[in-house]
């Protein structure tokens, strides 16, 4: 108990390290850099690996990997190291936790360019998300995001106080990252074709409740989800009406549609709505059982979700939404007249009705789980200690 | 790679040229043009017996050449097609005039959406050494029917010129060995170290500072760890097998655009029938949904005829025919079949899909003798006599006619070597040894070229506008007069190109095209004199 006192008077008086920082400037480039990329593959065409954007994800990995090596040696070799106390231990080798995850992401992350080189070399330049060599890349900075994630969790556990409340909102900050990360991964399962077919509210099932539940047991906050997601949301719509503030236009060919700007993402999911609803719901049922509270927050997740994006995305697919705010009207360069995009027409997931509900039915069970997992993650956090 | 840096320079100085390429596109002067030809393939055969053989993409030839004007400049074009899709293709662009100052080249869908947007132009690099030679790196992002144009720049104004350039991918490149060796290392440190990472996180995460793990967080490390390595295994497999199934997804673009086989059917013992062979009735299903889906009752004219069919007879390609089938019911093209001997016969049959896709079905047959058959008629033409010599071919640059006249091959000193572009320039003598004068157009060009590889690898069918198809560059051409119909302001610019031939044909005959790979070739070359088509015929040896 005096070692723990020790460490949160010590932590109190500190200021946040220099690892943390530079892992969050780490993966604020990838940030920049994945959304930028995106959009220069759909404004503009990828005609060299040395992009502006690629290189800003790939800092990501190189700035991650060279500060965490450092100060997994730094600690390990200096054995008056202020980091020494609260580090793990690993082939010999002592840091930080979250050091050790960066440093995987980070190789996670060197290792997907010759692999995604390859790949473009051996199947042609791809225009797609999901691939091998890119799950890799997100992998890796998934891995990044996530060890800052802890690392910030590590010196808030033990940190009181003011400080401890300047960490909570680091944390906060940096979970979005985590958050627009998962969704960035989902996103060929989100376009506003699917968002009437179940397995678009299976995947928002898949990957919404697990953070919005991990954080607010990560923080204990009664907001928590809702600020998470609120941040979330705010800097999704940067991207939206920044990005086309730039001008762009197709190099590589051929071209369907018209580019004068860089297109930006779509409009977010409006994940906000269930955010609100899940920190309201939980405030109510903290008395339950463990799975009663997850089969609750899942259920009012995936109701409240459902009742505010369905018809959004009518609204979506009117022509009211293509202006710059919603951003509709803004069509990759290669999406042909028969592209979904330019068709304004949902697209069928389910083959029957009843496949609809089975799979809405698997959605409601998989947002339950999920928020179970979501909580234990939070609570593993909430006790994160190095 | 010097090549590599012109191309990425030529990007760079490109990205302000667009104004450039908006008001050159207005200026556009339409003008009919002909040319045609053929990337060709192989494939299979029914008679009574049927024999399917389906061999390399686009009858091992998918290199483009093209010769012809850019308004005031004659081009020399050589598009070499990356092996995937999307991929560079590198374009090799020879001046005959040594004024041209700057060459811009832009890919584009051939017709229909996406032929009317281009993308940035990218500058082609001009050799220092040779500053009629330009090249460039370009981005093919779709298989199928594409085109690229090409704006020249020089003292006698703007020109401009579209080739076609039809694109799929050929095969999945293998992963280099250092690679393969690079990636399973990272691999293997990747996997075990996460094993480890979890492994420290469980023993050690939740522990105050300087606090000793126990006996039982040790165990539970270990299990931890146990678990971890038994999910990354898992996790390792699976994403394995969607490895194979993107490589699968792949090939199956691949296969799309190889040549299809042809289903060959043999009539009442002389009327041939050609259908598409489709072996498998879900693939029809599946592939009816692909650009690459081709159906004979919607291929478009080509310099005059819905299809070109070649008769090569084997092993010795001791004769030939070329001759054009009409269309049936039911998705197929038959003829009747003119005397022939008895024997086994390779069979390429050109067309064009609405697209302005070139396919090449290919197929043997083995016909009895068909004595009495229907007499040739109009475009139709034949040829036999010597066979092509065992490896390594001689080579022969003299044909005789029947007329006593000769083709002569006018060959470059030297040997001949796979993957350069060369001229080939036939010229056509009368029976005293002078220059015909009785030179006619053959289906509106000067003439007509197969170039045939002796194990039938390779067929080509060139024209004297290069190996793109006509039909093709009908569509091209009719996508820049589109341009120019609806351009605004003075036409300052000229684009022309060479369509049917007009007044007295010349007896000297160009073909450009290059041979895709080493080995023993047979040369046809058709022109028509006097009414009469004949055809010369040429052997060559092909080396490294």
């Amino acid at each position: 108990m005096q070692t723990r006192i020790a460490a949160q008077v010590s932590a109190a008086t500190d200021s946040v390290p220099w690892y943390v920082w530079s892992c969050l400037l780490a993966v604020i480039s990838s940030v920049v850099g994945g959304a930028w990329d995106i959009s220069w593959h759909e404004s503009i065409g990828r005609d060299s690996f040395w992009t502006t954007p690629h290189i800003l994800i790939q800092l990501c990995g190189i700035v991650s990997g060279l500060s965490c090596g450092y100060l997994i040696l730094s600690t390990t070799f200096q054995k008056n190291s202020p980091v020494r106390a609260h580090s793990i231990s690993m082939w010999g080798f002592r840091g930080p936790m979250g050091a050790f995850l960066c440093a995987w992401g980070g190789v996670c992350m060197i290792t997907s360019a010759p692999f995604d080189d390859w790949w473009h070399s051996a199947y042609g330049l791809d225009v797609k998300i999901l691939s091998p060599p890119h799950v890799l890349l997100a992998l890796g900075m998934t891995g990044i995001r996530f060890g800052t994630v802890v690392m910030i969790v590590s010196e808030m556990n033990r940190a009181v106080g003011e400080y401890r409340a300047r960490l909570e909102h680091l944390l906060f900050f940096a979970f979005i990252f985590l958050f627009g990360m998962t969704i960035g991964i989902a996103q060929e399962y989100t376009f506003r074709f699917f968002m009437h077919g179940a397995t678009f509210y299976f995947v928002a099932a898949l990957i919404a409740p697990i953070l919005l539940a991990a954080i607010a047991a990560a923080t204990q906050h009664p907001w928590a989800a809702t600020i998470t997601t609120a941040m979330y949301t705010a800097t999704h719509l940067a991207f939206t009406w920044i990005l086309p503030l730039f001008p762009a236009e197709p190099k590589l060919g051929p071209v369907y549609q018209k580019i004068t700007h860089l297109i930006p993402p779509d409009f977010p999911l409006l994940l906000i709505v269930p955010a609100i609803v899940f920190d309201l719901v939980r405030r109510r049922i903290g008395g339950w059982n463990r799975w009663a509270q997850a089969g609750a927050l899942g259920t009012a997740f995936l109701a409240s979700f459902i009742a505010v994006q369905w018809p959004f995305a009518d609204f979506l697919m009117s022509p009211a939404s293509r202006n710059w705010i919603f951003a509709t009207g803004d069509i990759p360069y290669f999406a042909g007249p028969r592209s979904p995009w330019m068709r304004n027409v949902f697209l069928s997931t389910e083959p029957t009705v009843t496949a609809f509900w089975v799979r809405m039915g698997i959605a409601l069970v998989a947002a339950a789980i999920m928020t179970e997992l979501g909580a234990r993650w939070g609570d593993w956090m909430r006790r994160v200690r190095r | 790679m010097p090549r590599e840096k012109a191309y990425h320079r030529g990007r760079r100085e490109n990205r302000d040229h667009r104004e450039d390429w908006e008001r050159a596109r207005s200026f556009v002067i339409p003008s009919p043009c002909f040319m045609r030809s053929r990337i060709q393939r192989f494939g299979a055969a029914i008679l009574f017996l049927f024999l399917a053989l389906p061999l390399s993409a686009h009858v091992g030839s998918p290199d483009v050449f093209y010769e012809g004007n850019a308004g005031p400049y004659r081009l020399f074009v050589t598009v070499r097609v990356p092996q995937v899709i999307p991929g560079v293709a590198e374009i090799q662009i020879r001046s005959e005039s040594k004024d041209v100052r700057a060459i811009r080249v832009v890919p584009m869908r051939l017709a229909g959406p996406g032929s009317n947007l281009p993308p940035t132009p990218d500058l082609a690099a001009q050799s220092k050494d040779d500053p009629q030679f330009f090249i460039a790196g370009l981005w093919l992002m779709e298989s199928g029917a594409l085109q690229v144009r090409m704006l020249v720049d020089g003292p006698q104004g703007q020109g401009e010129v579209s080739v076609p350039v039809p694109t799929s991918a050929q095969r999945t490149l293998p992963m280099p060995k250092s690679l393969t060796v690079l990636l399973l290392a990272l691999m293997l440190l990747l996997a075990v170290g996460a094993v480890f990472i979890v492994g420290a996180i469980v023993r050690e995460g939740n522990l105050d500072s300087g606090e000793v793990p126990s006996d039982a967080r040790n165990l539970r490390a270990r299990r931890a760890m146990l678990v971890t390595a038994v999910l990354v295994a898992v996790l390792l497999f699976l994403g394995k097998a969607w490895w194979g199934v993107n490589a699968a997804d792949f090939q199956r673009r691949v296969d799309f655009f190889k040549p299809p086989a042809a289903a060959l059917k043999l009539v009442d013992g002389r009327r041939l029938e050609i259908r598409v062979e489709r072996p498998d009735k879900r693939a029809e299903l599946t592939d009816r949904r692909s650009p690459a889906y081709l159906r004979l009752s919607e291929v478009i004219p080509d310099h005059g005829h819905l299809m070109h069919l070649f008769l090569i007879r084997l092993p010795e390609l001791n004769a030939m025919w070329h001759l054009h089938p009409d269309s049936t019911a039911g998705e197929a093209f038959a003829l009747d079949l003119p005397d022939l001997p008895a024997g086994r016969y390779q069979v390429f049959a050109d067309v064009v899909d609405p697209r302005g896709y070139p396919w090449t079905l290919v197929g043997t047959i083995e016909l009895l003798q068909i004595v009495a058959g229907k007499p040739l008629a109009g475009d139709d033409s034949t040829w036999s006599g010597a066979p092509l010599a065992a490896a390594p071919a001689a080579d022969s640059t003299n044909s005789p006619l029947p007329d006593g006249g000769h083709i002569v091959w006018q060959r470059p000193p030297g040997d001949l070597k796979a993957g350069v572009p060369l001229e080939f320039t036939f010229a056509v003598q009368d029976k005293d040894g002078r220059p015909a004068q009785d030179m006619e157009p053959y289906m509106g060009m000067a003439g007509h070229a197969e170039f045939v590889r002796s194990d039938m690898s390779v067929f080509a069918h060139v024209h004297p506008a290069g190996s793109v198809s006509m039909a093709a560059l009908e569509l091209a051409q009719g996508g820049m007069a589109d341009a120019a119909a609806s351009a605004q302001g003075p036409m300052s610019m000229a684009m022309s190109m060479p369509m049917t031939e007009v007044g007295p044909v010349s007896p000297e005959v160009r073909f450009p095209y290059g041979f895709p790979q080493p080995g023993e070739y047979r040369l046809f070359v058709q022109i028509k004199r006097a009414g009469r088509i004949e055809t010369g015929v040429f052997d060559a040896h092909v080396s490294q």
